[in-house]
């Protein structure tokens, strides 16, 4: 089975640098956690075929994270998958999710794929469209929030986990599928495969090569989440003291 | 600027309200429709099966021709319908809005991103397609006369749902609780989390707890789960018991009025986003917490 994933090269949230205002220029780039498991997940289904890495470089200035987002593809393919591309353009740095889309099921319909995995948000901006997106641009059906996945006689049938109960849906394939962290656990790759990996071909689109033509509709301005908290912290007194006056300011605050 | 909401609930109309044009919700029967009935100007009713997204969003494309806005839940099936209809509109799509509002003809809003750690200002003509943040938007939608309107539609969808399991649930509604007190991995053992349970009984809260409680120990059902991927809470007091404070946990807790932390690791980042923290065993303090606490309680 030909497996496309989508890897988003996000923003590593843990190293956000922060001055005034947010320095997503100097942050570095990492593979968006979710998209591990649907990395794995890639890698266990594609049984003899290949299985590919597409993304869309969103964070500029483009050549510097260009060349990052190719060292975090290397990860990807060190996890075991065989090729990668990236699609870097100007015209795509903080463009439109319907923008991204359509560039990354251009590669899809480029390339060939029998299913897309994806992770089910990325952690960068967290929004969770890109998986129904991709599914509305091919015109295949989209299963979202994938915690179990089995695919027999190009049918897929895949447990989705959604807020209060989990549905058990079929679909036939070609689909994409978004799959949530519960779905496996994600390998951590081998110096061997990571050596392996070096070797592996990462691809560079345009949006000329892919026959792409965006508009840009959105504009984002980014501020640091400043959280005012009192950061009172009681380190001396036995257990005893400290209970006491940790009610003692509580009742002062009214919440006790 | 007019608005679509669909799957629409009290929050949801009062946003669109808020947006000053007409106000439709897209409903799944006749049911619904009696349940909009003086808050939207129309109702639509499509008769589709509200679990299918491709279907429902099918429906939405086809009733969003002449509204700018399009509202949708902050649920699961509530984005996947979004991304959908957003490909198909060639709209944006904007998730979890805290705020929203029309200007020069442009819809603004704003949204935490970066793990939590930033608020994008974000702008995008219309059409456009919106969740909302549960719990950002109250007050009541006008009272408006309500026409109701079915939606012709033919489609079928490409998922069948073979059978749905109800996930293991009791009475917890963190959205709504005044206090939680909330545990993570620093409890040893399942057994241990009777301590919080008697703490947030002598307290009149409920109970919380941190992605790994929930998802990998499974010591908990998943309605107690906290954070990014699990409930946003905004109680009077969060005490959050053995939990290091990620910042993917606390992006539950943003709105929480006081946070206090017990923690017995005074480099644990949770005192950074603490308004009272103790460094101590919890083994050591809950159980004095609790005996304290229910004296002076009675
Ligand atoms: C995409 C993504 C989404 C995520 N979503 C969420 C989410 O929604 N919610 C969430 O919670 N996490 C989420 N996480 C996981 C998050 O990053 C952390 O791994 C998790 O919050 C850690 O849980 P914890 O604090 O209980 O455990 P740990 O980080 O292991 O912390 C345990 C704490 O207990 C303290 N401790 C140990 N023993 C004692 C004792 N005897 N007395 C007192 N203190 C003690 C330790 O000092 C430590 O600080 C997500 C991660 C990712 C990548």
């Amino acid at each position: 089975m030909k497996v496309a994933v989508l890897v988003k090269t996000a923003l590593d949230t843990g190293q956000l640098r922060v001055r005034d205002t947010v320095a997503t220029e100097e942050t570095p780039l990492k593979i968006s956690d979710i998209d591990r498991n649907a990395i794995e997940e890639a890698v266990k289904q594609k049984g003899q075929d290949k299985a590919y890495a597409v993304t869309v470089l969103k964070w500029g200035p483009l050549q510097k994270k260009a060349q990052e987002a190719e060292n975090v593809l290397r990860e990807a393919l060190a996890m075991g998958l065989d090729e990668a591309y990236l699609v870097a353009d100007e015209r795509l740095l903080n463009a439109s999710h319907m923008a991204t889309a359509k560039a990354l099921a251009a590669v899809v319909k480029k390339v060939g794929a029998d299913i897309v995995l994806a992770g089910e948000a990325t952690v960068d901006n967290y929004t969770g469209q890109m998986p129904a997106r991709v599914a509305a641009e091919l015109g295949w059906p989209v299963v979202t929030y994938v915690r179990e996945l089995k695919v027999e006689g190009g049918r897929l049938i895949a447990r989705r986990d959604l807020e209060d109960h989990v549905e058990v849906v079929e679909v036939q394939l070609p689909a994409v599928v978004s799959v949530t962290r519960e779905i496996n656990q994600p390998r951590i790759p081998t110096l061997l495969a990571i050596r392996a990996a070096m070797k592996k071909p990462v691809n560079r689109l345009t949006l000329a090569d892919l026959g792409v033509e965006v508009a840009p509709r959105i504009a984002a301005a980014y501020k640091p989440l400043v959280i005012q908290r009192k950061k009172v912290v009681i380190k001396d007194g036995t257990p005893e003291e400290k209970a006491e006056k940790l009610i003692q300011y509580l009742r002062q605050e009214g919440v006790i | 600027m007019k608005a679509l909401v669909v799957y629409p609930n009290r929050e949801l109309l009062y946003a669109a309200s808020t947006l000053g044009g007409e106000v439709a919700a897209l409903v799944f029967s006749e049911r619904e429709a009696e349940a909009v009935k003086g808050v939207a100007h129309r109702a639509l009713v499509a008769e589709v099966d509200p679990r299918l997204p491709d279907a429902v969003a099918e429906a939405v494309v086809k009733a969003a021709q002449s509204y700018q806005v399009v509202l949708l839940p902050s649920t699961k099936n509530g984005k996947t319908v979004g991304g959908l209809v957003a490909q198909r509109l060639g709209a944006e799509f904007l998730t979890d809005v805290l705020s929203l509002r029309v200007e020069g003809g442009v819809l603004k809003a704003e949204r935490y991103v970066f793990g939590n750690k930033a608020v994008a200002a974000v702008e995008a003509a219309p059409p456009v397609v919106v969740t909302v943040a549960p719990g950002r938007f109250q007050g009541q939608p006008p009272a408006v006369q309500t026409a109701v309107e079915k939606v012709a539609l033919q489609v079928g969808s490409k998922m069948k749902i073979v059978s749905v399991e109800e996930k293991a649930r009791g009475a917890v509604k963190l959205e709504e609780a005044e206090i939680i007190v909330s545990v993570g991995r620093g409890f040893k053992k399942k057994e241990d989390l009777q301590m919080a349970f008697e703490l947030a009984r002598v307290l009149g809260g409920q109970v919380g707890c941190s992605r790994p409680i929930a998802a990998d120990l499974k010591w908990l059902p998943e309605e107690h789960w906290v954070g990014l991927s699990g409930k946003k809470v905004k109680p009077k007091l969060y005490l959050a018991i053995g939990i290091s404070g990620q910042p993917q946990h606390i992006a539950g807790i943003l709105d929480s009025r006081i946070i206090a932390a017990i923690n017995n690791d005074p480099s644990a980042p949770i005192f950074q986003n603490a308004d009272y923290g103790v460094v101590e065993d919890l083994y050591k303090i809950v159980p004095i917490l609790i005996n304290k606490l229910s004296k002076t309680k009675g």
